[in-house]
């Protein structure tokens, strides 16, 4: 019995090195004045977080991570979902498959800068040739809501692919005879999707979604080199703010205490999925 | 069923295939023209279609100091698979063997790890491995991408443990072999296949990951992605020379394209599905 604590110890070692004592202390230096500039250091109880919570750049931060999780989510669930459905029930078309996962195990920096290059306003593909040809000069990258849409359609360009896997799995594991038996009872196309493929995808969905709310507080780098957040506070996501007050304005308690709400927005998150979801599917498990 | 329904749902499904198919594969081609050409072609309006291409942005990379990134992206991720496979597969296995709650309050911890935001354990780690001395160098990074890459190791072999029949358990130890011989002589062996697509998925991972990379290191440690942020991030775009480090670094993705879709979304939902 004893053998199997010591197959876990180094992963529990391990794993309270790089994770669970950096949280914990990461707690304890969100009570901290902790400024890179100043040699003092001490104790200011909740001061961060009133600090944080009053300081208008977080607010919009949040919007801003608000608006391009929505967004980007909502156009990678019809894109996935429209090719889940394609591939669905054919073997044919892998290569076309394959290619369309690719943007997904690419460096996201790379996506970042591909897009870059794509819409930029001097000399991109899309930017400076395709859209002035048809009529629409702005040059999107320097543009607040332009800058936004482009680092969606990154995003989407990237990601969709993981909706589309996991939504292709969950529609080939939907049994074949709940659809037999629907038309069976005359139940149409349209009816079909509506009764069974709708509420057998409703699980796949929510995990999907719980792991698009993580990917979007996680999102840092194809922001930070498409348009460093800009322009303005136009794209700056609540991390490329934590990354600005930390290593630019050099404010390591403020940013910590950032990094504890960040925290716990994906907490509350991951504990209402689990909550519902996870549990009874480990139990059949 | 309606004829002329399928053949709509027919016209509909290849329309739709080939405008996500071209807004998918069309950036990457672009990306790869925009490496081969030279700067002046690269800043050229309306776009070069038609142009001689050069390879002055691979030989840039392989004279210059672009190269280092390289070697450093390798040892991190070569470092890291050995770190998560080592720790990883005994944990995995012993989880594997266990019931209750021990066992599922124990998953839950190293699943729920992979839901923490990587900024909450940057800021910390960035202080810890300061006072250590341990910035900017190749063995802080690897460490710290433990943080993404063991839960995962131990998530996808678990599961697959629990799928191999306990017989073989057993048979083993009435031949009197021990728990870590049954793991070494019987386990492993018969799943190399699992194990090997478990490390191309952790060094994808390890080769893909930015933030950890570019919070922890300066300058003699950084890995790919980051130099690729650090030269779009100058005022003289070298787009080419940009273009082309950024097609050496999707190499793995090119390379392990097969394995890794068949695990990456289990690895990315860790636990969340089957």
């Amino acid at each position: 019995m004893l053998w199997r604590l010591w197959f876990i110890a180094p992963m529990v070692v391990a794993l309270a090195t790089v994770v669970l004592f950096p949280t914990v202390f990461l707690f304890w230096m969100s009570t901290q004045h902790w400024l890179v500039t100043d040699p003092d250091q001490f104790y200011v109880g909740a001061e961060n977080f009133t600090r944080l919570l009053s300081a208008k750049d977080f607010w919009q931060s949040l919007r801003v991570t608000v608006a391009y999780l929505v967004l980007g989510t909502a156009i990678m669930l019809v894109i996935g979902l429209g090719l889940a459905l394609s591939f669905a029930n054919t073997k044919s078309g892998t290569l076309l498959r394959v290619m369309i996962v690719m943007p997904l195990i690419i460096p996201p920096v790379v996506a970042g800068f591909t897009w870059r290059f794509l819409l930029n306003g001097e000399i991109g593909f899309i930017g400076a040739f395709l859209l002035p040809a048809v009529g629409f000069e702005a040059n999107l990258l320097a543009d607040p809501k332009g800058a936004l849409f482009s680092v969606v359609i990154a995003d989407v360009w990237s990601r969709t692919p993981f909706m589309f896997l996991i939504l292709l799995a969950a529609l080939q594991g939907i049994p074949r005879d709940l659809y037999e038996a629907a038309r069976v009872d005359g139940a149409g196309p349209v009816a079909q999707f509506i009764r069974i493929t709708l509420p057998m995808l409703r699980g796949p969905l929510i995990v999907a979604l719980l792991f698009r709310i993580i990917d979007a507080i996680n999102t840092f780098e194809l922001i930070y080199v498409m348009t460093k957040g800009g322009p303005g506070r136009a794209t700056q996501v609540l991390s490329i703010f934590g990354w600005r007050t930390a290593f630019q304005e050099l404010d390591f308690g403020q940013a910590a205490s950032l990094g504890v709400v960040m925290l716990a927005i994906t907490l509350v998150g991951a504990l209402i999925m689990f909550r519902r979801f996870l549990r009874p599917a480990g139990q059949d498990a | 069923m309606d004829p002329t329904y399928d053949r709509g749902i027919a016209i509909l499904r290849t329309t739709f295939l080939t405008i996500v198919g071209i807004f998918t594969i069309f950036p990457l081609v672009w990306l790869i023209i925009g490496s081969l050409k030279t700067r002046h072609d690269a800043l050229a309006l309306p776009p070069r279609l038609i142009f001689t291409p050069v390879f002055d942005a691979y030989n840039k990379i392989l004279a210059g100091g672009i190269l280092n990134a390289f070697a450093n992206s390798l040892t991190i991720g070569l470092t890291n698979v050995a770190l998560a496979l080592a720790i990883g597969v005994p944990a995995a296995y012993a989880l594997s063997r266990m019931r209750g709650a021990v066992q599922e309050n124990l998953s839950f911890w190293v699943l729920s790890i992979r839901m923490a935001p990587l900024f909450s354990v940057i800021l910390p780690l960035y202080v810890l491995f300061k006072s250590l001395g341990l910035l900017d160098t190749r063995f802080a990074v690897a460490l710290a991408h433990l943080s993404l890459t063991l839960p995962l190791t131990v998530w996808l072999l678990m599961t697959y443990f629990r799928g191999l029949p306990t017989e073989l358990d057993d048979a083993a130890m009435i031949d009197g072999a021990s728990p870590l011989q049954t793991l070494l002589y019987v386990i492993v062996p018969i799943s190399r296949p699992m194990i090997a697509s478990v490390a191309v998925v952790v060094f994808i991972f390890s080769w893909n990951e930015f933030l950890l990379a570019f919070f922890l290191t300066s300058r003699d440690a950084q890995t790919v992605p980051v130099v690729v942020a650090g030269l779009a991030g100058t005022m003289s775009f070298d787009w080419p020379l940009i273009a082309a480090v950024s097609v050496c670094s999707m190499l793995p993705a090119f390379l392990f394209v097969g394995v890794a879709q068949r695990h990456i979304v289990a690895g990315l939902a860790s636990g969340a599905i089957k």
